[in-house]
């Protein structure tokens, strides 16, 4: 008995002397080391990648322009698999390998279960495209670079019932915290643009099969439909309705963002329109700098995932910029402070929780790829919570 | 870095919990679970919701054990009914029932979970709670293989047939067995909750469940010190791994087929084979 | 209408899970083995298949490639992985299954990128005949005529051949079997062959159907596979058959109508669990 108990400490403190060694130290005193966490394995893998690029490439551009206070940034990058057990050691491991601040490139789970160890550590933290409410609710050191689901849904009620002008909508929602409060969303606005909605199906994210809610939707007989997704539940979803025969107007969101939608959904793409943060088509120099540049180092046309890391690796920067250094405190009122920056998903400013205002791009497929459609500048209907 | 060995050291005493509360079902009693996981859930959600609710977390880790242990009643009723070979496939589906109805539940949090949750401790302190959960789940485990009540289930493990024929209520052993397996788990789940902040769903699936029967069995099922050191290895496993993240499953699911071609009985298996040759 | 286009739709998917089902009630009724890794053979043949297809081969050609190499791939997994574990109680080769199917899915993901492949040319996935207002894709057809054949297929064999009913025998009383000259290795490798055809088969459909071949295509459908030789009866083709169908209606009915109480993959569960719980022996008749 008590050899057993011997064993099982020696080994307990082997492991710990092991975690103890490959632990690796501090990086060279003349970088700024930015922490990231994104699914880089597990099923959210492919937003991961998107995820890890964009930042990467935001980090490129900074380091060949000369850095952020002269130094070079540093991405230390861990995997999450997108779930919060994960994150949690993965925070602690990155707080303990002398990162001046961090960055969420992961979903809402495993970004919020973050976030309250870096909270706790005032460490500075952005999230990227984590859409939870409670995530900026965690304290004064979290901004988020996304609009919150709730945000976008408004947006998209206005999108359908007053740029469209339709009125007999269907939601197909998919149930996850992203998907629901994207419907939220809409379903508080609706009526404001006097949308009747027909009904609502959920469905789960492990769902590639839609025969039944094509069938309900068939008998609905909408104007248009507002359907939440991620590009590999959406293009399956898009491409099956239009086989069905509903010729009905098919509005998604950043979930679709991501030419992989296009290559699933195929011809049944076309027409498809999208509420979201990426402006593909736009001219402004920020903006063609992140298209042009991703596309050439990833091999394929960038997303809104990679966008919107890309984005909070500059508006971090830019604050550390401003603070003059790397002290959390200071970084932190920087970035509290950051006023009209300008990014490739829109001029960056934060409100006192952390959230920001940003007007919604809407992008429609056209010949394969997404182009503009319209934006929706909104002040009033897409203010974020300010507290 | 203390930081990160707290938050490590924290995370493998839960799983070690778990592990050895599953260990008391499938090691000692010979019932393969593969539903575990929704009685750490079921922990998880009970203390979380007594807690968010302005509750001290004393009550919060009470009403854990007892949700965990309800539940675990109810499954364990259902699976006496079903023989040996289906046991398995059951509790699979207990587990896979549960999830998908607290996903659906809006007072459960739905796919939001549930979050907010205050911890009553430092991370430190948690860490210490998170250890103190499996000593005390520990010592419990191995009472219970000295006592009458281990060599019955024992005896049940090996034959189950055999034991009944001579009188043993094999029915009674096996729901105990279930019991305070499960309310070991929910005990976990209680911590569990509390370490995270936020629990979601999604944490308590069926990956979750083989995972936690991973530890038992590459640790050496029906061993106590198995399932510890099982628990210990397959929470640090994906640390180790950092240096090659992307490659970290890969790892991880090779490992798994090849320590049960090396060593079906586990560490433990290993380690007991050292024993001899050393000692001869 | 609307509820014979649920029921059409239900009957497709459960086309697909007697495909994945009846592999699975093979294995199992032959070697108590819970076979989860079969998600991955399932995988495989969609990988195979869409690789094949956009490299410019025709389609019938692609669809035998992930056939054959799901074939053989099958009868690998079971030489190198569980016949060493087979005398070891049963969730050795339970965790050896889960340990393949993790490492064989992280590997699809690093060969083949985490966003998943689709076909270059799929018109059969959004154009079907003209059946007055009910639309039903060609591949959806196929999926239906697929698993039709492959029951009707093994019926014949369980029944009418050699093998078949050496099979049978096998899965009744291995030794009996081997005193009668019946080799129980050659009927494994066979079971595990047939069993992984249809699997990659199912696979290259199920691509094609979706559109989008992915490295964790296979997972919930391998796992319902397992609720469903239970209900089916071991190693009962007509019964898992019949279990499949049951399940993919239940789950188009289901969805529209429990949709506030129960997730949609957890029914599937609910019915396994509800079934056992009333005849704990599985719908199988007699045993």
């Amino acid at each position: 008995m008590a050899t057993r108990r011997l064993v099982t400490g020696l080994l307990l403190g082997a492991a710990t002397v092991l975690a103890g060694a490959w632990i690796p130290g501090a990086g060279a005193a003349e970088s700024i080391r930015i922490g990231f966490h994104a699914p880089l394995t597990g099923f959210a893998a492919g937003d991961g990648k998107s995820a890890r690029l964009g930042a990467e490439l935001a980090v490129e551009q900074i380091n060949a322009a000369g850095g952020v206070l002269g130094k070079p940034l540093e991405l230390v990058t861990y995997d999450d698999q997108a779930k919060p057990d994960q994150a949690v050691p993965v925070a602690n491991k990155l707080l303990g390998e002398g990162i001046h601040a961090a960055i969420s490139g992961s979903y809402s789970g495993a970004t919020r279960a973050a976030a309250a160890v870096f909270q706790q550590a005032k460490v500075p933290y952005v999230s990227a495209y984590a859409i939870h409410p409670d995530i900026t609710r965690t304290g004064d050191y979290v901004f988020r670079t996304a609009s919150m689901g709730e945000v976008q849904g408004r947006g998209g009620a206005k999108l359908i019932g007053e740029i469209l002008g339709r009125k007999k909508v269907v939601l197909i929602t998919l149930d996850n915290d992203f998907g629901q409060s994207l419907a939220r969303g809409f379903k508080e606005k609706a009526g404001d643009f006097g949308i009747e909605i027909l009904g609502e199906y959920t469905y789960s994210i492990k769902q590639r099969q839609f025969g039944s809610i094509v069938a309900s939707v068939r008998r609905d007989a909408p104007e248009a439909i507002y359907a939440s997704g991620y590009f590999f539940t959406a293009g399956p979803l898009v491409s099956q309705l239009r086989a069905g025969g509903v010729r009905a107007t098919i509005v998604g969101q950043e979930g679709y963002d991501s030419q992989n939608f296009i290559d699933i959904a195929k011809a049944a793409a076309e027409g498809v329109l999208i509420t979201t943060a990426l402006d593909r088509d736009s001219d402004r120099p920020e903006v063609r700098t992140f298209v042009e540049a991703f596309e050439k180092k990833a091999g394929f046309p960038a997303d809104m995932v990679a966008a919107s890391t890309y984005t909070a690796v500059q508006v971090l920067a830019h604050a550390i910029e401003r603070a003059g250094g790397t002290d959390g405190a200071a970084v932190r009122e920087a970035l509290a402070g950051t006023r009209d920056f300008p990014t490739a998903i829109g001029p960056i400013t934060f409100n006192a929780l952390g959230e920001i205002y940003k007007p919604v791009q809407v992008q429609v497929v056209k010949d394969g790829r997404f182009r503009r459609y319209a934006v929706i500048d909104d002040p009033v209907l897409l203010a974020p919570p300010a507290e | 870095m203390d930081a990160y060995l707290t938050s490590l050291a924290t995370f493998v005493a839960i799983n070690v919990t778990l592990a050895l509360g599953l260990n008391l079902i499938t090691g000692f009693c010979g019932q393969v679970s593969l539903g575990h996981a929704a009685f750490f859930g079921a922990g998880a959600y009970a203390a979380a919701l007594v807690t968010t609710g302005g509750f001290p977390f004393a009550h919060g880790v009470v009403a854990a054990i007892l949700a965990a242990g309800l539940l675990g009643l109810v499954v364990g009723l259902a699976s006496l009914r079903v023989r040996e070979d289906f046991l398995a496939i059951t509790t699979m589906g207990a587990g896979f029932l549960f999830l998908g109805f607290v996903r659906k539940q809006d007072w459960l949090g739905g796919e939001f979970g549930i979050p907010g949750i205050q911890p009553p401790f430092a991370p430190r302190g948690m860490a210490v709670l998170a250890i103190l959960s499996a000593v005390l789940v520990w010592l419990a485990g191995v009472a219970v293989r000295r006592s009458w009540m281990g060599r019955i289930f024992m005896a049940i493990a090996r034959d189950e047939e055999a034991a009944s024929s001579i009188g043993i209520d094999t029915a009674r052993f096996k729901l105990a067995a279930f019991l305070l397996g499960t309310m070991s788990a929910g005990l976990a789940g209680a911590v569990y909750a509390h370490v995270v902040q936020l629990i979601v769903p999604d944490a308590f699936g069926f990956v979750q469940s083989i995972t936690i029967l991973a530890m038992v069995v590459v640790g050496g099922i029906g061993s106590n010190l198995g399932a510890v050191l099982g628990a210990v290895l397959l929470t640090l496993l994906p640390e180790m791994f950092r240096f090659v993240d992307s490659y970290k499953l890969l790892v991880y699911g090779g490992l798994l087929v090849l320590v049960m071609h090396l060593s079906p009985d586990g560490l433990v298996g290993i380690g007991r084979r050292l024993l001899r040759t050393v000692r001869r | 209408m609307f509820y014979f286009e649920l029921l059409i739709a239900g009957l497709v998917q459960g086309a697909m899970y007697a495909m994945m089902a009846l592999g699975l009630t093979l294995i199992y009724g032959l070697l108590r083995i819970l076979h989860i890794a079969h998600a991955a053979v399932f995988t495989l043949g969609g990988y195979v298949g869409v690789l094949a297809a956009n490299s410019g081969l025709p389609l019938a050609v692609a669809a035998a490639l992930a056939v054959l190499v799901a074939a053989a791939a099958g009868p690998l997994v079971y030489g190198t992985v569980y016949r060493p574990l087979l005398d070891k109680p049963p969730y050795v080769a339970l965790i050896a299954s889960i340990g393949l199917l993790i490492a064989m899915e992280d590997g699809f993901r690093l060969l083949f990128g985490p966003y998943g492949l689709s076909f270059a040319e799929n018109p059969w996935f959004v154009t079907g005949p003209d059946l007055g207002g009910i639309f039903l894709s060609w591949v959806q057809i196929a999926l239906g005529l697929a698993a039709l054949a492959a029951v009707a297929g093994l019926g014949l064999f369980a029944v009418g051949s050699r093998t078949g009913v050496a099979w049978r025998a096998t899965v009744d009383d291995p030794e009996m079997a081997r005193s009668f000259g019946v080799s129980p290795e050659r009927v494994r490798l066979l079971a595990f062959a047939l069993a992984s055809a249809l699997a990659g088969l199912a696979g290259f459909l199920v691509g094609l159907l979706n559109n989008l071949i992915e490295p964790g295509m296979g997972n919930i459908t391998s796992y319902k596979g397992l609720a469903i030789v239970v209900l089916g009866g071991l190693g009962n083709v007509p019964g898992t058959l019949w279990a499949s169908l049951l399940l993919g209606v239940a789950e188009s009915f289901g969805s529209v109508y429990l949709d506030r109480i129960l997730d949609r993959d957890a029914i599937a569960f609910f019915i396994l669990v509800a079934v056992l719980m009333w005849r704990p022996q599985g719908l199988a008749r007699g045993r």
